[in-house]
C-alpha cells in the first residue's frame, strides 16, 4: 500500500470513528448531564410538597433567580416533585382551583403521562406513581366496596419527577398560582397506611 | 517521487504555504503504523465531540413540524423524542411540555422567511389552535440577564384584547403602540417568538396543522 494510500485510509478510519464517537457521545449525555431536570430535582425529594422550579413575578418582585429553566413561560408557575419508587410509591395530590393546573410524570426518557385539573374527581386529584409490582400489590390489596378516585400510573423506571404547572391568565393571579404550585403534596404512600385504608 | 524536489524548491524561497504542503506530505510519506492510528483516533475524538457538542447546544436539531412560520415540537417532551432533543433537554435543564399537556411552538423568522429583529415592528394576527389556554411569548437569543425586569414579556389568551370575531393582533414593537403591545425584549438583534398551547387536542396531530389556524407574522416596518 502506498503512503498516501494508508493516509486516506487512516482518514477514512477517523471518520467513520467520529461517527460512532458522535452517536456515543448524543446517547449518554441525559445519563451523564448534571444540569437536566431529573439531577436537580433530587433536592425535592425530602419534601412534601412540590419543589418551586419558576415562581412567577409579583408586583415588584421579579423572579427569583432559583428559575433555572432556559426559557420559561412568564405566566405558567412550575413546580416539581422528584421520586424514587424503591421507598413506596408516590402520591400526588392537588387541589383544582380557579387556575389551570396540569401534572406531567417524567421519566429518564421523557413525559410518560400527563393529566390536566379536568380530570379532578369533586375537586381533588390524586396521582399515584407506582412499579408494576407497586401496581399489582395496589390491585390485590384494594377493596372491591372501596372505590378509589386514585389516577394509578405505572412508570417504566425507578427514578422520575412530577412537574406541576399551574397557568396565571392574569397577573392578578400570579401569587395564587405560585401559591397552587407549593399547596401540591408529593408524599410516599407507606403499606401501613394503605392497610388501615383497605381495611 | 522526487525527493530532491523539495530540496530545490528550499533554495528558491518558497512561500509558506507552499513549505506547509511539503512538510505535510513529507510527514505522510514518513508516517508509521503508530503514528496514523493516534492521528485516527484524534480526528475521531476531535469531531466526534466537536460534531455532538454543536448538535446538542442551543435549540432542538431537528423533529420540529414546520406550520408557516411556526415551528411546531410535539414530541420534544415525550418519550418517543429523538436522541438529540433528549441531549438538548439534559443540557440546558428543560422541562419540556408533555403530550397531554400541551405544545410549544416556535418562530424566528416572519412569513416572508426574513429573520425576527429586534429594530423592526411586527403583527402577530389571527388564531390559533383550539386551545384551554395558551401564551405568546418573546424571548431574545441566549440566557436572560437575571434582575432585570421587562415591562410585558408576553401575553396570554385570557388577557389580550380581541376583535369582535374573536381575531386578535399583537404588535411586536421598540416603540409603544395602541392595543396589544409586546415590547421589544432587546435592543438589537434577532428576537425569537413562543406560542405555548396547553390542554390542546393539537399536540396528538401536529402534523395537520394548517397556516391559517396559526397567527401569522408580518414585518411592517423597520427603524433603521
Amino acid at each position: 500500500m502506498t503512503p498516501r494510500g494508508r493516509f486516506l485510509l487512516a482518514t477514512l478510519s477517523g471518520l467513520v470513528l467520529a461517527g460512532l464517537v458522535h452517536i456515543g457521545v448524543v446517547l449518554v449525555i441525559p445519563s451523564l448531564s448534571e444540569t437536566d431536570a431529573l439531577s436537580r430535582a433530587r433536592t425535592s425529594e425530602s419534601l412534601d410538597h412540590a419543589m418551586p422550579v419558576y415562581t412567577l413575578a409579583t408586583g415588584d418582585n421579579p423572579s427569583p433567580a432559583e428559575a433555572w429553566l432556559p426559557i420559561p413561560d412568564p405566566a405558567v408557575a412550575v413546580g416539581i416533585c422528584a421520586y424514587d419508587l424503591a421507598d413506596g410509591p408516590m402520591r400526588v395530590s392537588a387541589r383544582a382551583g380557579p387556575l389551570m393546573l396540569s401534572l406531567a410524570v417524567h421519566g429518564r426518557r421523557g413525559a410518560f403521562y400527563a393529566v390536566t385539573d379536568q380530570a379532578a374527581v369533586r375537586g381533588a386529584l390524586d396521582l399515584v406513581v407506582l412499579t408494576r409490582a407497586q401496581y399489582d400489590q395496589a390491585l390485590a390489596d384494594a377493596d372491591e366496596n372501596d372505590v378509589s378516585r386514585d389516577v394509578r400510573i405505572v412508570a417504566p423506571e425507578r427514578k422520575g419527577y412530577v412537574v406541576v404547572r399551574v397557568i396565571a391568565a392574569l397577573p392578578s393571579q400570579r401569587p395564587a398560582a405560585n401559591a397552587a404550585v407549593q399547596a401540591v403534596s408529593c408524599t410516599v404512600d407507606s403499606p401501613a397506611e394503605d392497610t388501615k385504608a383497605g381495611g | 517521487m522526487r525527493p530532491a524536489a523539495s530540496h530545490e524548491g528550499a533554495n528558491e524561497r518558497p512561500s509558506l504555504g507552499r513549505r506547509a504542503v511539503g512538510l505535510a506530505r513529507q510527514a505522510v510519506r514518513r508516517a508509521s503504523n503508530v503514528t496514523l492510528l493516534l492521528y485516527a483516533l484524534a480526528l475521531g475524538a476531535g469531531i466526534g465531540l466537536a460534531s455532538a457538542d454543536y448538535a446538542t447546544r442551543g435549540g432542538y436539531p431537528f423533529g420540529g413540524v414546520v406550520v408557516g412560520a411556526w415551528t411546531a415540537w410535539p414530541r420534544a417532551g415525550s418519550v418517543g423524542a429523538d436522541p438529540y432533543a433528549r441531549a438538548v433537554n439534559a443540557r440546558r435543564g428543560e422541562i419540556p411540555l408533555a403530550i397531554g399537556e400541551g405544545m410549544l411552538l416556535t418562530a424566528a423568522q416572519d412569513d416572508a422567511g426574513r429573520t425576527l429583529d429586534a429594530t423592526c415592528t411586527y403583527t402577530i394576527a389571527g388564531i390559533t389552535p383550539p386551545a384551554r389556554a395558551w401564551t405568546v411569548t418573546v424571548a431574545g437569543r441566549g440566557t436572560r440577564v437575571p434582575g432585570q425586569t421587562t415591562l410585558r414579556e408576553g401575553f396570554t389568551s385570557t388577557e389580550i384584547l380581541r376583535e369582535p370575531d374573536g381575531h386578535f393582533a399583537v404588535t411586536l414593537s421598540p416603540v409603544v403602540q395602541a392595543g396589544n403591545w409586546l415590547p421589544m425584549p432587546r435592543p438589537s438583534g434577532p428576537v425569537r417568538l413562543a406560542l405555548r398551547l396547553y390542554d390542546t387536542p393539537v399536540a396528538a396531530s401536529a402534523g395537520t396543522l394548517d397556516r391559517s389556524a396559526l397567527p401569522a407574522i408580518t414585518r411592517t416596518g423597520c427603524a433603521s
